[in-house]
């Protein structure tokens, strides 16, 4: 590979964000720990009744895991812009919006991957049915690269800010419902026998369309939102 | 017909801006209280009770004007914002901007007026129905972008950053809109169309007619004042402000 090269690039941008996150391996704890507990204090709130539990497990997992990633979201672009990194990736002669999208994809498999292998321990301690538990992992997968793409564009609107922890809950929520719900119609239609296959493509689709247009409006958003 | 661009073109200049709202306020305010004035009485004296609802149908007027100006005031937000993001027009961030409190008013007043109407009606006060659930969204989205604008420092960075959320949330509405309705619903189907017959009573019909166009002059009016105050203080130190307080005597 050429140094400058845009695949050079690429696999330099992928490769610190994946080193950065390795040398602080207890951040990557964090999250997990957080939806661990989440799930834990769900039974202690509803009770110990195994059907009932097993009914709401689907959405409660998928509840728990989009708020430990919501909370991982402010790391996303929050040291960069701090060192000023942010700013030397927005004026390199490399497109921006595939920058920006290796930069997601760093955050998605340091943030999003463990919480979705630690998913089916939390589906197993809501009593969720084995069938269904591989439906939602499947679609965890789906989901969680839709949430980690939408959220990087508010992410970098709210990139000139002081405060953005709850403001970004506010902006997410309402771009999130389609996401939850398809992941979770597919969960409970796995769990009631119906086909589970239509709620799943819908996510794919919708991963497939944001693939391409999430990185070109994060780099947008990002511009307008650190305009020096 | 050369005269309409140019005429936009020393509208979005905000002390020519300043002295036409000054001037098209009152107006607008007036068409507003009369309309409305006509649209009431229309509405909760002249018009029959419903048959299945009784005198319960009559909050109408009101709740129906306002979801179609939730809508209505989103669409002219994203237009504005639009054009902030593209063209960094400072009336543009400024109409934009002042257009999300209105419409976040018209869309809690939708959900307050939706739920007395649902609890006689659905026996419910609330229900995860595909329109109640987008419009509860849409209220979100409004407050996110109030939210956004004001998180910055800088006025009109936070326009033009809360003005790119408005354009992200311009997709994403008709796709919660569309999942929602997948997903659950309940409220009745659209009664007044614009195209084809209405399936509703003429005697009902116009005092609605009316009620919209008394919400629409209300923005008008509302947006005038409001983006007035705005021009004012974002241009502080211009010497059109200067020149104006001196004239109004402080």
């Amino acid at each position: 590979m050429r140094p400058g090269s845009l695949r050079a690039a690429c696999a330099a941008i992928l490769r610190r964000d994946l080193l950065l996150a390795w040398r602080r391996r207890g951040d990557i704890a964090l999250p997990v720990l957080y939806a661990l507990i989440v799930t834990t204090l769900f039974p202690f709130a509803l009770g110990p009744d195994t059907a009932l539990l097993a009914r709401v497990a689907g959405g409660v997992v998928l509840v728990t895991v989009l708020l430990a990633m919501l909370l991982a979201f402010d790391a996303l672009f929050r040291q960069d812009l701090e060192d000023g990194s942010l700013e030397q990736l927005m004026l390199a002669p490399q497109p921006l919006a595939l920058m920006l999208g290796m930069k997601i994809l760093a955050h998605w498999l340091s943030t999003a991957l463990p919480l979705i292998i630690v998913a089916p321990v939390l589906a197993s301690m809501l009593h969720l049915p084995g069938e269904a538990i591989a439906v939602l992992v499947l679609a965890l997968l789906l989901a969680t690269p839709l949430l980690s793409l939408l959220g990087a564009v508010l992410v970098a609107l709210t990139a000139g800010t002081r405060r953005s922890g709850m403001l970004l809950a506010l902006m997410l929520l309402p771009l999130c419902v389609p996401v939850v719900i398809f992941a979770a119609g597919a969960v409970s239609a796995a769990q009631t026998g119906l086909p589970w296959i239509a709620p799943v493509a819908w996510l794919a689709a919708a991963l497939a369309l944001m693939l391409v247009l999430a990185p070109l409006a994060c780099a947008a958003a990002l511009r307008i939102a650190i305009d020096a | 017909m050369k005269w309409i661009p140019r005429w936009m073109h020393e509208l979005s200049s905000p002390p020519v801006f300043y002295r036409f709202a000054g001037v098209m306020r009152p107006w607008f305010m007036g068409f507003a209280l009369l309309l409305t004035a006509i649209g009431l009485y229309g509405g909760l004296v002249l018009a029959p009770p419903d048959y299945q609802q009784g005198d319960a149908f009559r909050i109408i007027y009101i709740h129906v004007p306002s979801a179609e100006m939730s809508l209505f005031v989103y669409g002219v937000m994203a237009i504005a914002g639009f054009i902030a993001v593209v063209w960094r027009i400072k009336l543009a961030e400024s109409v934009a901007m002042q257009s999300a409190p209105i419409g976040a008013a018209f869309t809690f007043i939708t959900l307050v007026t939706g739920s007395l109407w649902g609890e006689p009606t659905w026996g419910t006060w609330w229900t995860w129905d595909a329109r109640l659930t987008s419009e509860l969204v849409l209220l979100f989205l409004y407050l996110g972008v109030i939210g956004l604008f004001h998180a910055f420092e800088d006025r009109r960075q936070g326009a033009r950053a809360a003005s790119f959320l408005v354009l992200v949330g311009v997709v994403n509405l008709p796709i919660v809109h569309y999942s929602v309705q997948w997903w659950h619903t309940l409220h009745q189907g659209t009664t007044v169309r614009l195209f084809g017959p209405s399936s509703i009573e003429g005697d009902m019909l116009w005092p609605l007619l009316v009620m919209m166009l008394a919400t629409k002059f209300y923005w008008a009016a509302s947006l005038c004042g409001r983006v007035r105050t705005d021009l004012l203080s974002i241009d502080s130190g211009k010497h059109w402000v200067r020149d104006l307080a001196d004239r109004e005597g402080r």
